[in-house]
């Protein structure tokens, strides 16, 4: 499926206009992309860490990840919109830049990988009901995928 | 003086052939630049859970002074990274970051923050066991978790327009701005 008419699209939008023509509100909602970076952030890890046994190991994990997730939906939504704001004022410069895709591609995969994978398995199932190896591949896999898009997304600006 | 100052040893550091040599390095600044931003989502990931359950928004089923305990190594981990990296880009820039108005503000904001994670921690200790289960903290606690959280905002964001000259010193500003910003030239010239 070629997305070149969406960033076409995005090109010419009122977004890009907006994005384009005031710094002070680009910068803004950079920032917003950058604290809901650190938000999931620090849900990933804590979750992961929780499932390796590495912090707070006197809290269940179950507990751990009920108590995460919600703010990871949130910290996605606000990265999200505040990630296609930003892409609109590139949009064309981004549709042929490799690390925008690898970005995407993690991006992609993490968000199958948390909805479909990650949160109905720890959620629906008790924890000393999965094999401890399950638990800690899905915390390494969680750690690597996140950390691959925060990176990649990172190196946009440096490609 | 104090500009003077400042300024002075900014152009004793940029001297140095490794400043140069980072700066211009075609890999080495983005590395230590992407593990500051990496490192920057540990440490403030783990403030937000921290913070958030101070408010009374998340784990309020686990006593808070757990939950700052437990994430406590972790976020000073992220934070001495992240203060490590902040030093060497800091080396590698250092008379244009030193002249930034922004730099000069994230670095007030990261001292009131770090003043406020102080004061907040003494609290913390000070009412453990008289709170600790509480859903929701008393509201000295909640205040606390809310200035801190807007604190380090602060410091991102200002951390993040470093990258725009819109204030820089080769531009046309007030002499307020310009003494604001440490542009020691500029205020001679416009004296």
């Amino acid at each position: 499926m070629d997305l070149l008419p969406f960033f076409e699209w995005l090109d010419t939008s009122i977004l890009a206009d907006i994005a384009k023509a005031y710094g002070g509100v680009f910068v803004v909602v950079q920032t917003f992309h950058l604290l809901a970076l650190s938000l999931l952030g620090g849900t990933v890890l804590v979750g992961d860490l929780r499932l390796l046994g590495v912090v707070m190991k006197d809290v269940p994990s179950q507990v751990v990840i009920q108590n995460t997730q919600k703010w990871f939906s949130v910290a996605l939504v606000i990265l999200i919109l505040s990630g296609l704001f930003q892409a609109a004022a590139v949009a064309m410069k981004l549709y042929y830049n490799e690390m925008f895709w690898a970005k995407m591609t993690g991006l992609a995969a993490g968000i199958v990988f948390v909805y479909a994978i990650r949160r109905p398995l720890l959620l629906r199932f008790d924890h000393d009901t999965i094999n401890p190896w399950a638990l800690r591949l899905i915390a390494v896999s969680s750690m690597t995928i996140w950390f691959t898009v925060a990176a990649s997304g990172r190196w946009i600006g440096f490609s | 003086m104090l500009n003077e100052w400042l300024l002075n040893r900014a152009r004793w550091l940029d001297s140095m052939a490794w400043s140069t040599d980072l700066h211009e390095s075609l890999y080495m600044y983005a590395w230590v630049e992407t593990t500051h931003v990496l490192t920057l989502t540990v440490f403030l990931g783990m403030l937000f859970i921290i913070d958030l359950r101070m408010l009374g928004l998340t784990f309020t089923g686990v006593p808070a002074s757990k939950i700052a305990d437990r994430l406590d190594i972790p976020m000073l981990i992220g934070m001495v990274i992240m203060v490590v990296t902040g030093f060497i880009l800091y080396f590698a820039i250092p008379v244009r970051s030193t002249q930034s108005i922004w730099f000069r503000i994230k670095v007030v904001l990261m001292i009131a923050a770090i003043a406020n994670a102080f004061l907040f921690r003494a609290k913390m200790k000070a009412a453990a066991g008289t709170w600790d289960l509480d859903p929701k903290p008393p509201k000295n606690i909640r205040v606390g978790a809310g200035l801190s959280l807007a604190l380090w905002s602060g410091v991102v964001i200002t951390g993040r327009t470093i990258a725009y000259d819109w204030f820089d010193c080769h531009k046309e500003l007030p002499y307020f701005m310009y003494w604001a910003a440490g542009c020691v030239d500029e205020m001679a010239a416009f004296q």
